[in-house]
């Protein structure tokens, strides 16, 4: 991954802390200097301190709410109860109970708890969802650009919700949510549900929006195959977005990433290995140190032999 | 030192158990702060979770009220 990318993934993971922290996240910019494994590990602790906070109360709360209308309990889950606490109870109730009061709650409401839930305390609830309420809620995150929320909720969804979920993202938002994943092995899946004539369209998607660093970490998470489908909306973009999309690899040190590309594209490839050879020496030296103990000159192929 | 040990810690113990490798090597004021970020999070859902218990019985049919203080209690 590449020093940009670890970034930015660094910047979610402090995201989805300070979302169940309550707290702003440039309070715990702090932590911006903490592997990603350690803010991972520490996301789930503290997930865990939660969670099982309060936890009988909660667990005789879900007991009560057998006793009442599923109608009544939703009333009670938005007036009194509130996302926070719904999201902290959802997994606790009998899932097909859940989902019945989920049909009775609007669907800004279910975007809140959303936004709360821990989606692996919840997986059988979500799985029962039906596709049309997964859609309208998914329509409403992306309206509140909630990449990360959806990032955490992909993994858990059936294919005919994940399809719905995807019919509603535009490319972009596609990119992004892809960029913060929790499991990037359900990338290829992910992709796979998609139309074939939607495909050279997320690389078309990258060039207005500059998410050339997602576009690239999509790639290579992805399959030669799927690659192969991707990439060919490479031959659509016009100079400038081919522009962009090299200035984007010097600026945050893609080189690697963009290899998938440029090994399929012969005119950016001589763009790329120009930009590198134009880089300044001590640039380049310390890019050439890095890639060989990665052991990842061989891989770069023509650009490598640029950077020799 | 002594006051890194002391806020890792309080972390450890709001964490309830060992704080992870990679942040063992933060200043103690950001170890600090995020025990306090911890504990204030728990504080606020205990805290709210009483006052939604009991908001909640104002939307409880009154021949529901009695079972349901049961089954919480």
């Amino acid at each position: 991954m590449s020093r940009a990318a670890q970034i930015l993934q660094r910047r979610a993971e402090i995201l989805k802390l300070a979302r169940i922290l309550e707290r702003d996240p440039d309070e715990l910019a702090y932590l911006e200097a903490v592997s990603l494994d350690a803010l991972q590990a520490l996301r789930e602790q503290t997930t865990e301190v939660l969670w099982s906070a309060n936890g009988a109360t909660l667990s005789r709360l879900a007991a009560a709410s057998k006793l009442l209308p599923s109608a009544l309990t939703a009333t009670i889950a938005q007036r009194a109860f509130g996302p926070l606490l719904v999201a902290r109870m959802t997994g606790l109730l009998e899932p097909s109970r859940a989902v019945e009061i989920a049909t009775k709650l609007p669907t800004g409401f279910l975007a809140d708890v959303a936004v709360e839930l821990d989606p692996r305390r919840a997986s059988s609830v979500l799985e029962l969802i039906a596709p049309e309420q997964v859609e309208a809620v998914t329509r409403e995150l992306v309206r509140r650009r909630e990449h990360v929320t959806m990032g955490r909720f992909v993994g858990h969804l059936g294919d005919a919700a994940l399809k719905a979920a995807l019919g509603v993202m535009d490319n972009e938002t596609l990119l992004q949510v892809g960029f913060v994943l929790e499991d990037k092995a359900r990338l290829e899946r992910l992709i796979s549900l998609l139309p074939k004539a939607r495909l050279t369209g997320i690389i078309l998607a990258a060039a207005p929006a500059n998410l050339w660093l997602e576009a690239l970490d999509l790639l290579g998470h992805l399959s030669v195959p799927r690659q192969n489908e991707i990439v060919a909306g490479t031959l659509e973009l016009g100079p400038t977005a081919r522009e962009d999309m090299v200035a984007a690899v010097v600026e945050h040190e893609l080189w690697e990433e963009v290899v998938v590309i440029a090994q399929r594209d012969p005119t950016l490839q001589g763009k790329l290995a120009q930009r590198l050879s134009a880089l300044p020496a001590r640039q380049r030296k310390a890019l050439t140190r890095r890639l060989q103990a990665d052991g990842g000159i061989e891989r770069l192929g023509v650009l490598g032999q640029a950077l020799a | 030192m002594a006051t890194a040990c002391k806020s890792l810690e309080a972390l450890r113990k709001q964490l309830n158990g060992e704080v992870p490798p990679g942040l063992r090597e933060l200043e103690p004021e950001h170890l600090e702060h995020l025990a306090d970020a911890v504990h204030e999070a728990r504080r606020r859902q205990g805290q709210a979770l009483a006052q939604a218990g009991e908001q909640a019985f104002s939307h409880v049919p009154r021949l529901l009220r009695g079972p349901i203080r049961r089954i919480i209690r």
